[in-house]
Order: structure tokens, then C-alpha cells, then sequence
């Protein structure tokens, strides 16, 4: 995978390209703000961009600002947002048009390297990658009063897994359940949360998420 | 960095709040006593005749001048210069005889002045006339107790005048004390702030000082979340991505060295949390007190410090903060920017007020309304104190602090 990487602190961009390095990725270039990786970005087409909300110059959302751009711009590049903290507002607004090639992670995910890693995988695969904390709080805040109560534990669960963009069989191995209950807990999701059916998970996400912001 | 001092005496000046509280200051002039004031009131009578002449000589001289558009400006000017001359006398007078103190570079506008100088004649006049009725009046009573010993008189009719005269007498020393607080009161309106106009800046300065002590706690937040953000977060995850990589590590041998990076890393972590509490609040401060704390300050800093120590007493903890926190942000400012080779800092307390000094060699220029610099002077405000900085361009740069020990 051709990666780009946009991130302030020198540790951290360094210890990014080593693992990404390290687990075969190719890495066009590491910036210390999003200015120049946007300048790059108009030189040369990375398959996934990952990059800090908060950079130089006034550390806030400069971030999710280049990544709106990005997605405008160039639709066909993945990113992924790493964030210091949960901002609902930001991940809402990073999943607003569609969730398709886009992560949202909270930092300290990267140092779960398996997890950052797949998040990568789904992001360039077409998916989308949304922190479980993120989900978790999505979920809770939208839990008074509505269908979400009527959801048995194992359903919450699947559901969740399915808000963070994985695929049914990520999620079959994930809650060390079988791929067919997975899809039935999923067709007893749809039913209670009055979803229509629709074919590709991204989708599904976006419905998800949709619904849950709602 | 002149007149940036001089606004912060100003801005101190409200302490000495009215009559009662400049008395603390020095207790031989006040308050003046009785005889003292008499004194004071009778030379206020004679003072007034110079100023009712000069009004009159002066002011009927300049009258065509004063009348005469194009003359009016230049006129006016001679006339409240030597009305200036003349309200000085006044305002050495209160000073000697009435113990008042007045502002010491409190601007008079020349309206005041004029009107000062007038209310002044007149209440002087009127007083002297009062003065004469009361000699007067000593005078009579004298004749009626001649009379009364030489039985010339009827006792009912003693009786009769002592009535009345005591009446009059009444009256008098009545009219006397009331024009003498109309010319104190008048003195204290053109010579410095009233009393009402002094309260106010004292609640304007309080206010104001409040909400910086929010802000200045509000961006000391900013930096402690900043400092843990960007420093302690992010060397964690730079150590635990060396740790997932350690683990899925192709060769023992790359395990190991990721893993003894990852070793070290655990180390820089700690020694940065270390600073980064210390910053918020070194905790020296409460178990070895301040002269520990700045030792600590000066072993942590790039640049050498000398550090002259000179307190014996205990100070209260708000003053060991704020003392803590002015020279540790002084020098810190002084190894950042100023370019200095060493630092002194000076901690002494005189009677009741602790003072600290921190000077650098460094080529100055510091601004005073930096966020630094301002943070430590809402800080000082909050106890009353008074923060100056010099800071020529060229330098050197010199921080001092007085923090009132109430």
C-alpha cells in the first residue's frame, strides 16, 4: 500500500513510517503539517492518507480540514484521521457524505499496531474504519428512548462491530460466533432499527451511523 | 517600560485609600492634631486674601484679553499658571498643617484650578469674617464680665447675654468647622482623587484583576493539557508502537532492539512526566519550602543562576507560589530568549513585603504584555503586589516583584 503521512510530533511520524515500513508498505512521504502534504498530494496519488487532527500552525482541526479536502478532491484516496480525543462533531463530519475509504481512530489505537493495521486495510479496501470508542459513544448518547434499548447484547455487539467497518466475517471471528448468526443477528438488527436491506457494508456503516446520530 | 511602570503604580495607588489607611503609612503625620489643624484653618484665612487679589488684580487686568477670542487661549494660560503657583502654597499647607497626601503626579485640569482657587478665596473670606465675629465676640464677653464684676450689671441681664452669646457662639465655631471641611473637601476633589473616585478604581482594579487571574488560570490549563498532550501522549504511543512492533518483530534479533527501545522510551516518558508535574506545581514548594524550590528552578535551568536568598520569616503559601512561579517563569524566559550568560535572582523580604528581582544579561526587549509576563502579572495583581519589568532593547532585562505579606 502507498501511504502518505501527515503528523507533528517527530516521534511519532518517525515510529509510523518504521512499522508501516516494516510491515512492507511504501511510504511517498511524512509531513510535519498539512499544507505540505497537500502540496504533495497534487504531485503524487497515495492510496491511503493518514494524518493528525491537530497540527501547526493553530492545533485544531487544521487535520480534519485537509482531510474534508482530500475526500473532495480526490474521492479515490483513503484517509484515516488520527485524533487525540473523541470528537463526535469531527467524525460525524468526516462520515457526513458518504463512509466510504475513511477512518476515524483515537491516537492510542496506533500503538494496538494490529488494529491500526487492519483499520488501514479496510480503509484502502473501500471501507471505513470508525474508532469502537467513537461507536461506543454514538451508541450510548442515542440510547435513551429509542429502538436501540429493544437490541439483546449480542445484537449491540454485532451492531457495534458493524458501526467500526467491519465485514461480517471480521465480525463472525471478532465475537467468536459463526458467519451464518452474524447474519442473523444483523437481518434482526435491520428489522428492529427499520433499516431497508442494501448490498455493500459500507452502506450499512452509513445507515448505521446515520441512524445513530439521528 | 517607562510609562508601563509608572501605569503599575498607578495602578497601586488606591491603596492608600482615603485618610485612614495613608495613616499606616506614616503614623507621625497623622492624624494632625486639633491645634495643629486650627492653625492650619486660620492660615487658610490668610491665604485666601491672596487669592481673592490676584483674582482681582489679575483677573480684572487679564479681563479685556479673557473677553477677546483671539487673546483668550494665552491669557487664560497666565492666569491658571500663576492660579497653579498659588494652589501649590494651598497643597503644602493641607500637607503640613492637615496631614492630607495627595497623589503625587495627580494631573489637575486647569478648570479645576481656577475653581479650587475661587471656592478657596471665597470659603477663606467668609472664615475670616467668621474669625473676626468670633474675636469680636471673645471681645464682648470680656466687656460683660467687667461689667458683671463691677456690678454694673443686673444678674438677669448677664444671664440674658450669656444665653445669647453662647448661641452665637455656637453658630460661629459651627460656620468655622463647616467652611474648614469645605475647604478640605474642595482641596481633596482638585488635588487628588475623591474618596467615591477611589473606590471606584479600586473595584474596577479588582475586577479587572479577577477575571486576569481567570484567564491567566484558564491559559496555565491550555499549557498543562498541551504538555501532556503533545508530550506524554505521544511518546506512549511512540511506545507502544515499538512494542507492537516488537512483537510482531520478523527476528528475535530486531525484537530485541525494538524492545530495548521501547525500554528506554518507558524511561524518557517518565523523566518527561517528572517536568511536566513539576511545572504544574513543584511539589519542593510544600515539603522543603521556596529556597529549596528555586534551588530546584536553577539546577533545571540551561543557563547558570545565582540565587541570593535573604528571608528568615515564614512567608504565607499564596506569596511562595507566586514567588516560585515569578522567577521560574523569569528564567525560563531569560534561557529561552534573552540570549543571557547567567541570571541572578533576588529573593528579600522588607518588613511586610517580599521582594524578588530576577535580572539577566541577556540583550532585552522582553515584551511586558506577552502571555508570559502578563500570566505572572495577574498573578501578582491577585495579592496586591506590583510587577515591573525593564526591559530596554539591548538589555539587560530586569524583573521585579513586591508581593505583600497581609
Amino acid at each position: 500500500m502507498r501511504l502518505m503521512i501527515a503528523e507533528d510530533s517527530t516521534l511519532l511520524r518517525e515510529g509510523l513510517v518504521r512499522l508501516l515500513f516494516e510491515e512492507g508498505h511504501e511510504v511517498l512521504g511524512a509531513f510535519g503539517d498539512a499544507d505540505a502534504l497537500l502540496a504533495e498530494m497534487a504531485l503524487r496519488r497515495p492510496d491511503v492518507v493518514v494524518l493528525d487532527i491537530r497540527m501547526p500552525p493553530t492545533h485544531t482541526d487544521e487535520g480534519l480540514r485537509a482531510a474534508l479536502e482530500i475526500r473532495d478532491r480526490w474521492p479515490e484516496t483513503g484517509v484515516l484521521v488520527l485524533s487525540q480525543h473523541i470528537e463526535r462533531n469531527y467524525a460525524a463530519q468526516l462520515l457526513a457524505s458518504n463512509a466510504e475509504r475513511v477512518g476515524y481512530l483515537l491516537k492510542d489505537r496506533v500503538a494496538q499496531v494490529e488494529e491500526f493495521l487492519d483499520a488501514l486495510e479496510r480503509v484502502q479496501a473501500g471501507g471505513a474504519a470508525i474508532d469502537p470508542e467513537v461507536v461506543r459513544q454514538l451508541v450510548i448518547r442515542t440510547t435513551h428512548g429509542d429502538p436501540l434499548t429493544r437490541l439483546t447484547p449480542r445484537e449491540r455487539s454485532v451492531l457495534e462491530a458493524l458501526a467500526q467497518g467491519h465485514t461480517n466475517t471480521a465480525i463472525a471471528q471478532k465475537l467468536h460466533i459463526s458467519l451464518s448468526s452474524v447474519e442473523k443477528n444483523l437481518n434482526m438488527i435491520f428489522e428492529k432499527l427499520e433499516l431497508s436491506h442494501t448490498t455493500g457494508y459500507s452502506r450499512r456503516i452509513l445507515a448505521v451511523l446515520r441512524y445513530l446520530e439521528s | 517600560m517607562q510609562g508601563d511602570s509608572a501605569g503599575i503604580t498607578d495602578h497601586h495607588m488606591p491603596g492608600s485609600l482615603g485618610q485612614d489607611d495613608s495613616s499606616q503609612g506614616d503614623a507621625a503625620k497623622l492624624p494632625a492634631s486639633w491645634p495643629r489643624r486650627c492653625a492650619g484653618t486660620f492660615l487658610g484665612c490668610i491665604t485666601a486674601l491672596p487669592g481673592f487679589l490676584y483674582f482681582l488684580i489679575v483677573g480684572t487686568a487679564l479681563g479685556p484679553f479673557l473677553l477677546w477670542p483671539p487673546t483668550r487661549t494665552s491669557a487664560l494660560g497666565i492666569l491658571v499658571a500663576g492660579a497653579r503657583r498659588l494652589t501649590t502654597l494651598e497643597r503644602i499647607r493641607r500637607a503640613a498643617f492637615f496631614g492630607d497626601r495627595f497623589p503625587e503626579h495627580y494631573e489637575v485640569s486647569d478648570q479645576k484650578i481656577l475653581r479650587y482657587l475661587a471656592g478657596h478665596a471665597l470659603a477663606g473670606l467668609v472664615s475670616s469674617v467668621v474669625v473676626a465675629l468670633l474675636a469680636f465676640g471673645v471681645v464682648l464677653a470680656g466687656a460683660l464680665m467687667g461689667g458683671m464684676l463691677q456690678g454694673s450689671l443686673r444678674w438677669h441681664n448677664v444671664l440674658g447675654q450669656m444665653v445669647l452669646g453662647g448661641v452665637l457662639l455656637f453658630l460661629d465655631l459651627q460656620g468655622l468647622y463647616s467652611l474648614a471641611e469645605l475647604d478640605a473637601r474642595t482641596a481633596r476633589e482638585c488635588f487628588g482623587p475623591s474618596e467615591q473616585e477611589l473606590l471606584r478604581q479600586r473595584v474596577h482594579e479588582l475586577a479587572a484583576s479577577r477575571a486576569a487571574v481567570v484567564q491567566a488560570v484558564d491559559s496555565e490549563r491550555r499549557r498543562i493539557e498541551r504538555d501532556l498532550h503533545d508530550g506524554i501522549q505521544q511518546r506512549l504511543v511512540a511506545l507502544g508502537m515499538l512494542l507492537g512492533r516488537a512483537r510482531r518483530g520478523r527476528s528475535p534479533e530486531q525484537a530485541d532492539t525494538l524492545l530495548r527501545q521501547a525500554h528506554q522510551e518507558s524511561r524518557n516518558i517518565l523523566a518527561e512526566l517528572r517536568e511536566v508535574t513539576w511545572r504544574v506545581y513543584p511539589s519542593a514548594l510544600d515539603s522543603l519550602g521556596l529556597k529549596e524550590a528555586l534551588g530546584g528552578v536553577s539546577e533545571r535551568c540551561s543557563i547558570p543562576v545565582r540565587t541570593e536568598f535573604d528571608v528568615t520569616e515564614e512567608l504565607p503559601q499564596p506569596v511562595e507560589t507566586a514567588a516560585y512561579f515569578i522567577v521560574s517563569e523569569s528564567v525560563t524566559n531569560a534561557a529561552k530568549h534573552s540570549r543571557a550568560t547567567t541570571v541572578s535572582v533576588r529573593v528579600v523580604l522588607h518588613g511586610r513585603v517580599l521582594t524578588v528581582r530576577i535580572q539577566d544579561n541577556g540583550v532585552g526587549g522582553a515584551d511586558p504584555t506577552g502571555s508570559g509576563l502578563s500570566g505572572l502579572r495577574s498573578r501578582v495583581a491577585a495579592l496586591d503586589g506590583v510587577l515591573r519589568v525593564d526591559s530596554p532593547g539591548g538589555g539587560p532585562t530586569t524583573i521585579t516583584a513586591d508581593l505583600p505579606c497581609a
